[in-house]
């Protein structure tokens, strides 16, 4: 059963967290995807990865989220090895976004976005008028009250994926995992989600999402990770990283920067 | 906090407000004190109707233990479906999917072959589905255990169904091979029948044995119910939950099976008309299967007993017969 209930404060959150990679090596059969990676992620900022498909986007963030351990090195999260919190104290200090949810049963919008309080639940499990709140307060912020009654079954993909990004809004944890939070949304609700998230940064969150758009990740990330599926990782300030020299190397195709009227664009230079 | 209102979007058909509250504790009590009300006027009825006054040693010795085997059979049954429903995120799981029932089956038969006692049949019975639940853990070892995020219930469903293929061809090996005289028994037996049920009290204990730690594990099994990754990430320990669910459902339809042969329909089709009906809250759903599975078995046993008195037919036809109409009827009617 659940621990006991520690409330967080909606907006500003108790304590940031430090997620840390110390020397990660990931490899799956016998590629390597990263190796020796060393980083800090701290409160404020926002991470985008980005690298080709199968480049080891998917496996990073549900690494960084402990659930499954590295091939070498630790990721530590607040200075405690991943391995050792107990998965209901972690689900209090993070929260994560998988990329697809395959859903057989039906359930209401509200009742999907709610179990974002599971880790919150305390005596018999059962909700409290707090964690409705919560759970109303992250749909508004996605603009999803009208949908609060629908059957999950019946929203689009773009829906069902403003569903998913409600459920981890409501879990209010500091450091937030979002694997592609972008697919399949249109650009408006694209915008929308990363100013969502530039504004959990600001409030002392850490954010590290996945990303195909490398524009949009220049405009609202901090930081940026770059990988390229062979083990090599470029990261920093998001504008150094996803440079044009860099992302020709790291997708094989060659890009070139523009500039008009202030903004900057990758654009493919054939 | 109840008084925000949400506006639902034009085009949608306005659901329920309970749709936009969720389960409650205080609704959820509604619903299983509306549901435990149709279980003892179902004793009730079986207890004195329809003889009217009747010998109070009839009532004690026989019609209450068996009223009272029929309730913890129907509870069991559905208490399993819907916590393998929720294990192999799968509609269409019923108590037998993944072959418990015929283990049991095939080893009662066996027993029926060989005359032995009827406490001999019980015994084989459910060493028989602790041979299947034994068969299942072996081969699917890895998906109770492995920890990283991928999806085991279609691995798991696939292992089962296929030993239940092959348990199932060995009932009809056994029924090819068994005495003429012995077959009706048999057929009696698979088809599921409260006749040989003596005694209340060994299902009536399964069942507190095994929906205590159900309803303890509840808010975990609505988390499960979004997907293993879901579930891993907001701290539920999937790999040890996923066991426990499993020897759960397992140990409730051995001893179902044990007590009354393998009713069919009750275990697949409860748990989802209370679902239709009220929605899906673990936390509701399993004590309410419970008992909407005890009171519909109880049913049609009393229907099973004099509907041709004094002959009786099995109580799983019952079920089958009128819970299939039943059952398309509620499914036809809500579309979302």
């Amino acid at each position: 059963m659940s621990p006991r209930r520690a409330t967080l404060p909606a907006e500003s959150l108790a304590q940031g967290a430090r997620l840390a990679a110390r020397d990660l090596t990931l490899t799956v059969g016998r590629r390597t995807l990263i190796a020796g990676l060393q980083l800090e992620f701290s409160p404020g900022q926002i991470w985008c990865i980005a690298g080709p498909n199968g480049a080891g986007k998917t496996t990073l963030i549900s690494t960084l989220a402990g659930l499954q351990p590295p091939t070498q090195g630790v990721v530590e999260l607040d200075g405690l090895c991943l391995s050792g919190w107990p998965g209901s104290a972690l689900a209090l200090r993070r929260a994560l976004m998988p990329q697809a949810v395959r859903d057989a049963f039906s359930a209401s919008v509200f009742e999907a976005v709610l179990l974002g309080r599971h880790p919150y639940l305390a005596g018999w499990g059962w909700e409290q008028p707090s964690d409705r709140a919560a759970a109303l307060d992250a749909l508004a912020a996605l603009g999803l009250s009208e949908l609060a009654a629908r059957d999950i079954l019946s929203l689009s993909g773009g829906e069902r994926q403003r569903v998913a990004l409600a459920a981890v809004l409501c879990q209010q944890a500091p450091l937030m995992l979002l694997d592609e939070p972008l697919a399949h949304l249109d650009l408006h609700h694209q915008i929308d989600c990363l100013k969502l998230l530039v504004q959990r940064a600001a409030a002392g969150c850490t954010v590290i999402f996945s990303c195909h758009d490398l524009n949009l990740a220049r405009r609202y990330a901090s930081h940026a990770l770059l990988l390229d599926g062979a083990g090599v990782t470029n990261a920093g300030l998001v504008r150094e990283v996803l440079s044009a020299a860099n992302a020709s190397r790291a997708f094989g195709y060659p890009l070139m920067l523009i500039e008009s009227a202030g903004h900057e664009a990758l654009v493919p230079a054939h | 906090m109840s008084e925000r209102q949400v506006p639902y979007s034009a085009g949608t058909r306005p659901g329920p407000q309970d749709a936009v509250r969720g389960m409650t504790a205080r609704r959820a009590c509604l619903i299983w004190l509306a549901l435990a009300g149709l279980a003892w006027a179902d004793l009730v009825h079986a207890l004195f109707r329809p003889d009217g006054g009747l010998d109070d040693e009839i009532v004690r010795s026989l019609r209450l233990p068996r009223a009272g085997a029929g309730f913890a059979c129907g509870a069991l049954l559905s208490l399993s479906g819907a916590l393998l429903q929720v294990l192999l995120r799968n509609p269409l799981a019923d108590p037998y999917v993944l072959g418990v029932s015929g283990g049991a089956a095939s080893f009662a038969l066996a027993a029926m072959m060989f005359m032995l006692p009827w406490w001999g049949v019980d015994a084989s019975a459910f060493a028989g589905a602790l041979l299947a639940v034994l068969f299942v853990l072996g081969m699917a070892r890895r998906e109770f255990w492995r920890s990283d995020p991928v999806e085991a219930s279609p691995r798991l469903l696939l292992t089962g169904v296929v030993l239940g293929t092959g348990w199932m061809a060995l009932i009809s090996l056994l029924l090819t091979l068994a005495p003429d005289r012995g077959l009706r028994g048999m057929l009696f037996w698979l088809s599921g029948d409260l006749n040989g049920a003596a005694d209340a009290w060994p299902g009536l204990l399964v069942l507190g044995v095994v929906l205590v730690p159900s309803i303890l594990a509840a808010p975990q099994l609505n988390v499960m119910l979004r997907g293993e990754t879901v579930a891993h990430a907001l701290g539920v320990p999937v790999g040890p939950l996923r066991l426990r669910i499993y020897l759960l459902a397992s140990l409730a339809t051995a001893a179902a099976v044990v007590t009354a042969g393998t009713i069919g329909f009750v275990g697949l089709v409860v748990p989802h008309m209370l679902r239709i009906s009220f929605g899906n809250d673990q936390r509701m759903l399993l004590p309410a299967s419970a008992l909407g599975g005890g009171a519909l078995v109880m049913l049609a046993d009393l229907a099973a007993r004099t509907v041709v008195a004094p002959a009786q037919l099995p109580v799983g036809v019952i079920t089958a017969i009128t819970g299939v109409p039943v059952f398309l009827w509620m499914l036809l009617r809500r579309r979302h």
